[in-house]
């Protein structure tokens, strides 16, 4: 009897690949390997083949045992991992998630300011929101009845200063107070950022609110230059705008700081071409700093002429509707998830 | 303030496009915010900064673009003109109020229009013209930066002048037609009977110069600056005039501007001076304060290499008397229109303000470390937002001011908030004295548009009489969080809330806590509790009652408040967190099942349960978790269901046995009967 070995391992591999379920595969098994199944027949059969013969249908039966083996095997492996897994998942289905909230982007820009700054060696300080009118105004030479106090529209609070007879308190104009706080605790070298709420008796439209938030920086030491101002606020902005940004220093007049300047950055909305952000000037003002007036260290006592300090200041609104592109500052305050949950 | 160019080049040859003069005059600090053509000229609006008053005209511009420019100027001579000894009558009743006022009667003029080349640059720089005379003195103004009045004289009752105060009931009607009410705080200039000018505002109806006036008697005079500021204020009126002078004029141009007015109303209108009165009553010492200052403190101050001559040129040409000494040392004079210069810091300023900023050198700054403290809230600050954002809470800022009726509709009228006095709106007359106005606001508006499923934090300040009082505050309504696998959807309660609390505090370190009942009108009953830190009140949480949501508008929510005094917890010591060895051997967990009359606390249950295992010498509690509650009739009525989890553990390195278990866990039973009347279930 010969054997059609192709047929018969076709009609296996069809077989196999049709098989479902245990049962069937160990009447799949029975059939081809048990003690009267396929294989068995074969070998049987050898006995009354030729010499010649014996030796190649033998090798074949082997082969086609061990092919049966195999298929079997990786059956078998698939019945199992069926019926513990059941069908296949629909991975794209959407995953489950625990949802994690977001932080204000007022908060995230804080951060990013203030941790910039600390990277440079400088330390994070808060001050209070109601003020005195000393350290508010006087401290930093802004006198009373003077058109320089005209920048810094202030809201007054119907408490008296428990310092200062017939004075009342107020609500900071800018977080600048916060210098005189310090300098009145520490004694230099001081390098320090203060954040947070100031407010100003401001009518509320796109560009303005009578609350919003500042950063203050000061560096106060021996030898501090105006250089040093123009270097560090140049390092300063490259990390927070990218390094491609051009920078100017623009005189300008702050009580508190002499030689005072604005900072602008070519606006890279524009390219520096002119645009509605920056009000067709190619140029973006974002801070201003100067360096340390002597008459605001006279007013915290330090010695005179014994210490020199930059400081500066910056709009956090301002920064965040610059970098994000947000082009109503209500929209801080609004709290709208939608808004919320962009950042 | 505009300025004019084609007037600029009359004054200074600028020889350089008007694009690149906008970008060397905001350079210097004097920054070009918009450049427009009027009639053929070109117009700059300039920001002149409140410590630069005599940059208010040309003939300081001009001074400024000399130096900016390195050019000489060429501004017109003024004539000194032939003074008749005649005088006019002046009374100045104050000297602190009026220090200097010049007065020239100038008589048989003629009115006529202006010449068009003066009505050409007060129309480019938004002047509309009146006549010859009011347009000179308009003109002078821009020019000199002297503000000047001239007076119809023949108006003038009693033919002199009296600088006072307002009599209380006073009134004036101001050229500009409106009848304004004066009062002892303003400084008028009057004649024999009534105030014919608001000083240094603006003059009367009754006395301006018309096309009939024939005799002027013209004003040039120095007003104390916060005196003309107030008065501005009080009568609600800005000019010209009062701009100037309330940043202060220049004391010794007073004389020298009427000068070229009365010669500019010669060549225009005739006229003879008459009568004129200088009256210096009090001497206002402005500028020529003499400053010493050396090349080495300038260049030290900018971290730069200037030249002495460099420097003595840029002062010289700001108008500075300068000379140099000793090689290295400037001796300056200051002049009269610099009140602002005081110090050598202005004079460095003024150098380096010239020379460009960006000219100067740039350096890195030496921070030195210092052992200035930390700020530990800042730190516990960014902990406590990222406990909370982790738990899903999105952080808020809102307004720190509210206004009264919002605290009335949260039914928390009896909190007083600092009140403001000046407040734009009634939206900012208090500072809150209580974040949860500002939060259901938030809640409403975010329904408002759709978004039912929120849950926000915000840390900020609350206020009240004695300061301000950093808070936290946590709302959440709607769903919890959206999983699709669940058909049935959580709302969020009163446990999510506390959850949230209790986590957040307990990962920061602060282990005295405890949640009790309490009584807060504004949360609702059964469902509010007041947390408690080292025995100290320091919040409440809870349920926000029905009829205040109603009061915001909120309908078909369960809207869920906390408010925690985060003072408290700064202040409250942290547990310092030290390894505990975990055993190698193995726990026994045995759950206990228990009815317990109601008014016993899960609090108190858990109590009992620790007490009892406490006094056990061979076993301790490893863990105590509470697994439920049930309310319902498997219980007897007065009574709830309770199952809480107990895993103990072998105090000794060893194995626990189930036998030493069961005895300990009868034990328990027995307590809890005994104490607290709990049935086995």
């Amino acid at each position: 009897m010969t054997w059609n070995f192709q047929e018969i391992q076709e009609g296996m591999q069809k077989e196999v690949a049709a098989l479902a379920t245990e049962e069937q595969l160990e009447a799949f098994r029975v059939k081809f390997l048990g003690r009267k199944g396929v294989i068995a027949e074969i070998y049987d059969s050898l006995a009354n083949l030729s010499k010649e013969e014996k030796p190649v249908v033998g090798k074949k039966a082997n082969e086609l045992r061990a092919e049966i083996n195999r298929l079997l095997e990786i059956k078998k492996q698939e019945i199992k991992e069926k019926k513990v897994l059941g069908e296949p998942l629909d991975v794209t289905i959407p995953g489950v998630v625990s949802p994690v909230g977001h932080k204000h982007i007022l908060t995230q820009t804080i951060d990013e300011i203030c941790g910039l700054f600390e990277s440079m060696g400088f330390i994070v300080r808060e001050g209070p929101e109601i003020e005195t009118e000393f350290n508010n105004f006087a401290a930093l030479n802004i006198p009373l009845d003077h058109p320089s106090r005209d920048a810094f529209d202030t809201f007054y609070l119907q408490e008296s200063d428990p310092e200062h007879d017939g004075r009342y308190l107020l609500l900071r104009s800018h977080t600048s107070p916060g210098q005189i706080r310090i300098m009145k605790e520490h004694k230099p070298p001081l390098a320090v950022v203060i954040p947070g709420k100031v407010y100003r008796p401001d009518a509320v439209d796109a560009s303005h609110s009578f609350m919003f938030h500042q950063i203050e920086g000061l560096l106060v030491d021996q030898e501090v230059k105006f250089s040093d101002l123009k270097g560090l606020l140049t390092v300063f902005c490259k990390k927070l705008f990218g390094e491609d940004i051009k920078m100017r220093f623009r005189p300008h007049f702050f009580p508190f700081t002499e030689p005072s300047a604005e900072v602008d950055i070519s606006c890279y909305i524009c390219q520096a071409k002119g645009c509605s952000v920056c009000g067709r000037k190619g140029w973006l003002e974002i801070m201003g700093c100067g360096m340390v007036h002597p008459k605001v260290f006279e007013a915290v006592g330090y010695a005179k002429g014994k210490y020199t300090g930059l400081a500066f200041g910056l709009g956090v609104e301002r920064i965040a509707m610059l970098k994000y592109g947000i082009q109503d500052i209500r929209l801080f305050f609004e709290n709208d998830f939608r808004f919320l949950k962009q950042f | 303030m505009k300025i004019s160019f084609t007037w600029l080049k009359d004054y200074v040859s600028i020889g350089i496009s008007k694009e690149m003069l906008a970008h060397k005059l905001t350079m210097a600090g004097f920054e070009v915010e918009k450049i427009s053509t009027v009639g053929g000229d070109t117009v700059f609006e300039l920001e002149i900064t409140p410590n630069r008053p005599d940059c208010l005209n040309m003939f300081g511009m001009t001074r400024e673009l000399s130096a900016i420019l390195n050019k000489t100027r060429r501004i017109p001579k003024i004539q000194k003109l032939k003074i008749p000894n005649k005088k006019f009558d002046i009374e100045i009743l104050d000297k602190e109020d009026c220090p200097r006022y010049v007065g020239t009667l100038i008589e048989g003029i003629t009115i006529c229009d202006a010449p068009s080349w003066m009505t050409k640059r007060l129309s480019a720089l938004g002047i509309r013209p009146i006549n010859n005379v009011v347009d000179i003195t308009n003109f002078c103004l821009l020019e000199t930066g002297q503000p000047l009045h001239a007076f119809d004289y023949d108006k003038l009752i009693g033919g002199r002048i009296v600088v006072r105060r307002a009599k209380p009931g006073e009134t004036i009607q101001t050229i500009d037609g409106v009848k304004r009410q004066l009062d002892e705080t303003i400084l008028v200039i009057a004649d024999e009977k009534r105030p014919v000018a608001i000083a240094g505002i603006m003059g009367s109806k009754d006395t301006e110069v018309t096309s009939q006036t024939k005799n002027v008697l013209l004003e040039s005079a120095y007003f104390n600056p916060v005196l003309i500021r107030r008065a501005a204020r009080k009568v609600g009126l800005s000019s010209d005039s009062s701009y100037r002078f309330e940043r202060g004029v220049d004391f010794d141009m007073v004389a020298t501007s009427a000068g070229r007015a009365c010669s500019l109303i010669f060549e225009c209108a005739g006229g003879k001076i008459t009568k004129r009165t200088d009256r210096v009553v009090m001497k206002v010492k402005k500028g020529n304060l003499p400053i010493q200052i050396t090349i080495d403190q300038i260049n030290k101050c900018l971290g730069a290499v200037l030249t002495g001559m460099k420097c003595k040129n840029i002062l010289k040409k700001l108008g500075f008397e300068v000379e140099m000494v000793k090689k290295d040392t400037l001796k300056i004079i200051t002049p009269s229109f610099r009140g602002d210069i005081k110090d050598s810091i202005d004079i460095i300023e003024e150098i380096s303000r010239i020379i460009g900023y960006d000219h100067l050198p740039e350096s890195l700054p030496q921070v030195k470390f210092s052992n200035m403290p930390l700020d530990v809230k800042r730190q516990q600050r960014k902990h406590l937002r990222d406990l909370l954002t982790a738990q899903g809470f999105s952080e808020i800022v809102t307004y720190s001011m509210i206004n009264q009726k919002s605290l009335e509709k949260t039914f928390q009228e009896d909190l007083r908030g600092v009140r403001i006095q000046n407040p734009l709106t009634q939206e900012q007359e208090i500072m809150r004295p209580s974040m949860m106005p500002s939060h259901l606001s938030v809640v409403i508006s975010n329904m408002n548009h759709g978004q039912k499923d929120l849950k926000f934090f915000e840390m900020g300040k609350i206020y009240t009489v004695g300061g301000e009082k950093e808070t936290l505050a946590l709302t959440m309504t709607g769903l919890n969080a959206d999983d699709w696998r669940k058909t049935i959807k959580d709302m969020v309660g009163f446990y999510d809330l506390k959850g949230a609390v209790e986590q957040t505090l307990d990962r920061l370190g602060i282990q005295r806590v405890v949640f009790e009942a309490n009584e807060m009108t504004f949360l609702e009953r059964g469902q509010r509790a007041c947390v408690l830190i080292g025995g100290q009140q320091a919040g409440v949480i809870g349920k926000i009652q029905d009829d205040v949501l109603k009061q915001w508008d909120i309908k078909h929510a369960d809207v869920f408040f906390g408010q925690i005094d985060l003072e408290r917890i700064y202040q409250e010591p942290k547990e310092e967190r030290r390894y505990e060895s975990i055993s190698d051997y193995p726990s026994i967990t045995r759950d206990m099942s228990l009815a317990i009359p109601i008014g016993v606390t899960a609090c108190g249950i858990e109590a009992q349960i620790r007490k009892a295992v406490e006094k056990e010498t061979n076993v301790f509690l490893g863990k105590l978790k509470f697994i439920e509650e049930y309310r319902g009739n498997k219980v007897p009525e007065g009574y709830r269901g309770m199952t809480f989890s107990l895993t103990y553990q072998a105090r000794q390195s060893r194995t626990l046995r189930d036998e030493e278990v069961l005895v300990v866990h009868e034990k328990v039973w027995d307590a809890l009967t005994k104490e607290l009347g709990a049935i086995r279930r």
